[in-house]
């Protein structure tokens, strides 16, 4: 061991910090917690010893902070694709790598997230702004503070809510266990400390942001599939016979399903382009919806994990 | 951790983690499939630590992680409980899911060892 042996658990957990810089912050998290977890309970076992005692008993048991953070570092990887689905194949040309997508789990979950977003979004931002405003107007009340402080506390949950809404749908590895609050601090400090954590307001930028994110995220799945599946639609429905090619009701329609009546204003010459590009037109959906998916999990990584890193 | 080390060490190191990497699964879901009750963290360390020798007998913290992926496969489920005696424990239990794991990994477990002896038999000076 190069280091000296810390003597407090704060400066245990502080140098298993240190340790872990540089690896994701979700797993910093985790780590954090467990470590915490495991010293708090040796110390209640052994009440006649001494903080630093116990962790020196610790370093051989548990590990010293640099070994569990290299422990950390390589179960998260062997035990992860141990446990994990496999990836699918990665396809070579470019014409696979484009038509594969239909094969990638990630890209249906990342469509099926745009679409679950707009739910989301609307209950993150009216919980925001109601619980805000209504806790922030009535703070001139003695109400007002405790249901301050529990709306506070509320981000904190559903921050982790949409952290494993996140993980299974997105894939980006995000924290499954609260960050420990600093032990040895007396309640009114550790309510202070919600207030000047930097992460609370991040996550309700986040929440914030997630309802015009959500909308846009449902418009543009809906719009995109419904424009593809009836690029796919008109055509094949006109050579099965069920639909008549070159009709117009009320001016130009791609589809037109009036009683009885299927038909479409394309004509008949236009019909296999059309069906072509709607082809491509789903396969482009799914690409657009795992790139957005990559790009939010990123944004919500940001502003839900990794100011804790500094906490 | 310094270049001081001999080879063979390093081989065997190498050899215990990739040893470890399925047995500290199985050893967990062991523990847990026969405690009958859920058990947390420290607890289920301690058991290990009380039992178990050989790869087993690693660093501890090495447990967290595979508790959770066990869980994240849904072998495990948990849940917090304040403790009177310091910070809230997350408690295991296992699934029927995993018990069924189990079941089948202990099987394959012992073909595994039982044809690795008859191997080694061959070795034997």
């Amino acid at each position: 061991m190069n280091s000296k042996l810390p003597t407090t658990i704060p400066e245990y957990l502080e140098h298993l910090r240190r340790s872990l810089a540089g690896a994701d912050p979700a797993l910093i998290q985790d780590a954090l917690y467990d470590a915490e977890e495991y010293l708090r309970s040796e110390l209640a076992e052994n009440p006649g010893r001494s903080e630093a005692e116990v962790i020196a008993a610790v370093a051989s048991s548990y590990g010293a902070p640099d070994e569990v953070a290299d422990i950390y570092r390589d179960t998260e990887v062997t035990v992860q694709t141990a446990l994990r689905p496999p990836a699918p194949p990665s396809r070579k040309s470019a014409l696979g790598r484009f038509f594969g997508v239909f094969a990638d789990p990630r890209a249906y979950a990342s469509l099926f997230y745009m679409l679950l977003s707009l739910a989301t979004g609307i209950f993150y931002f009216t919980w925001v702004v109601t619980g805000f405003s209504l806790s922030l107007g009535l703070s001139i009340t003695i109400i007002g503070i405790p249901l301050l402080i529990l709306f506070f506390g509320s981000v904190r949950v559903l921050s982790l809510v949409e952290g494993r809404i996140v993980e299974v749908m997105l894939g980006e590895r995000m924290p499954r266990r609260p960050l420990y609050t600093v032990r040895g601090r007396s309640i009114w400090q550790r309510i202070g400390d919600m207030f000047t954590d930097a992460r609370t307001w991040s996550t309700m930028l986040y929440m914030l942001l997630m309802l015009p994110l959500g909308v846009v995220y449902f418009t543009l799945a809906v719009m995109l599939i419904a424009t593809s599946l009836s690029f796919i639609a008109a055509p094949v429905l006109v050579w099965l016979g069920i639909a008549d090619a070159n009709v117009y009701i009320d001016g130009w329609q791609l589809l037109n399903i009036h009683g009885h009546v299927v038909s479409t204003s394309l004509p008949e010459w236009v019909l296999p382009v059309v069906f072509v590009a709607g082809i491509l037109l789903l396969f482009a959906t799914m690409h657009i919806a795992r790139g957005i998916g990559r790009l939010h999990s990123l944004m919500a990584k940001h502003l839900l994990v990794k100011s804790s890193q500094h906490a | 951790m310094g270049g001081s080390e001999d080879q063979g060490d390093v081989h065997l190191r190498k050899f215990q983690k990739e040893l470890s990497a399925g047995t500290v699964s199985l050893a967990l879901l062991a523990v847990l499939g026969s405690a009958g009750e859920p058990m947390y963290g420290y607890q289920i360390a301690k058991t290990l630590e009380r039992l178990g020798d050989g790869v087993l007998s690693g660093k501890q913290s090495a447990l967290y992680p595979v508790l959770r992926n066990l869980q994240a496969a849904g072998l495990l489920d948990s849940f917090v409980e304040p403790s009177d005696a310091g910070p809230p424990r997350r408690y295991y239990r296992i699934t029927d899911a995993g018990h069924a794991a189990l079941h089948d990994w202990a099987g394959a477990w012992r073909a595994t060892r039982d044809s690795v002896d008859a191997v080694l038999e061959g070795t034997r000076e």
